[in-house]
């Protein structure tokens, strides 16, 4: 029986899709059978992201309403055999799913699968409702700014409410340069702040910007934002890996690219 | 020199997070924490710097040290 996690943020443009995509595919890659399902109902995204937009048929909304087979609605994604996707519908209609189906369609397809990963739409109204309903545990993605770090608190706060008391953080887009100059809030600073188990950081990375141009994933592809993903991963499975040193990292990177430009 | 930007950023989101969770202003937190002070000093030996209180999405945290332990 598969294990049902929810990515969550509160706030918008933090790197939930983004997180939820490169998680599904790191998963995969490790011979996990794992379903992303894409809840934002009226602004679906996950499939862009993947690079699967053109292979849509049926979407979440036919499989509530019944008007297709569960199977038919689920996307497979050749380059990742043991990845699918079941994308949201574009329809304006934000009551169109209620938490009741949702739980009822998890409870279903959670035979299936060794995970599912819910990409919930940000806001706290009932697009969370139904991205939580069916959730065994939750990650929240923030970036180390007040506004979103305020919000994921919010979220930590409702989903204790709510019965989902196994969460972790994802920090998303940590510029050490800032951080080192005391104009960013570091990973100790947020995490005392929210004092929530921390499952991963991941470093500004232009990479992210230039893979999602493209549809393409991240994880495992670059030295920075690429090797947190799939450590998270990794955590995700139950091994143990250290955060990266920021520190070392940053300066080991500038001299790998220093001897590039060298030769 | 300038304060840092970040030292204004965590004390600016500490408030608003202490507010959020107990759902009032970040003024009546203030408020609260004096009086509880007041109220436990009127009982405990205090020391306005050995007092502190948390509030997290469940509980209410007061931690002081007790000014005889120190001696």
């Amino acid at each position: 029986m598969g294990e049902v996690i929810v990515i969550t943020s509160g706030k918008g443009g933090v790197g939930k899709t983004t997180t939820t995509a490169n998680i599904g595919i790191g998963l995969s890659k490790r011979n996990k059978k794992t379903l992303v399902i894409d809840t934002d109902l009226g602004l679906r995204n996950l499939d862009v992201v993947l690079g699967l937009e053109n292979r849509i048929v049926y979407n979440l909304v036919d499989v509530i309403n019944g008007n297709c087979r569960l199977k038919q609605a689920l996307i497979s994604d050749s380059r990742y055999p043991e990845l699918y996707l079941l994308p949201s519908a574009q329809t304006k209609d934000k009551s169109a799913v209620s938490p009741e189906q949702m739980r009822k369609l998890i409870a279903e397809l959670r035979e299936d699968f060794d995970f599912i990963l819910l990409d919930c739409p940000a806001g706290i109204e009932q697009g969370f409702q139904n991205a939580i309903a069916g959730a065994d545990k939750a990650i929240v993605v923030t970036t180390p700014e007040v506004s979103a770090i305020r919000d994921a608190d919010r979220i930590i706060g409702l989903l204790e409410v709510n019965g989902i008391r196994d969460h972790s953080l994802v920090i998303n887009r940590l510029r050490i340069d800032m951080v080192k100059r005391g104009d960013m809030m570091s990973v100790e600073d947020v995490t005392e702040i929210l004092a929530v188990n921390l499952l991963g950081v991941i470093p500004d990375d232009e990479q992210v910007v230039i893979a999602t141009n493209q549809g393409n994933p991240i994880v495992g592809e670059s030295p920075k934002a690429g090797l947190a993903y799939e450590h998270i991963c990794r955590r995700i499975l139950g091994e143990e890996i250290p955060l990266m040193d920021f520190h070392h990292s940053e300066s080991l990177l500038s001299k790998v690219s220093h001897l590039f430009k060298m030769n | 020199m300038s304060v840092p930007s970040v030292v204004i950023a965590k004390d600016r989101l500490k408030n608003l997070v202490t507010a959020d969770r107990v759902h009032c202003t970040p003024d009546s937190i203030q408020l609260m924490s004096t009086e509880i002070y007041r109220t436990l000093s009127k009982y405990i030996e205090l020391n306005p710097e050995d007092f502190q209180i948390n509030f997290t999405h469940t509980d209410i945290h007061i931690h002081y040290i007790n000014d005889r332990r120190k001696h």
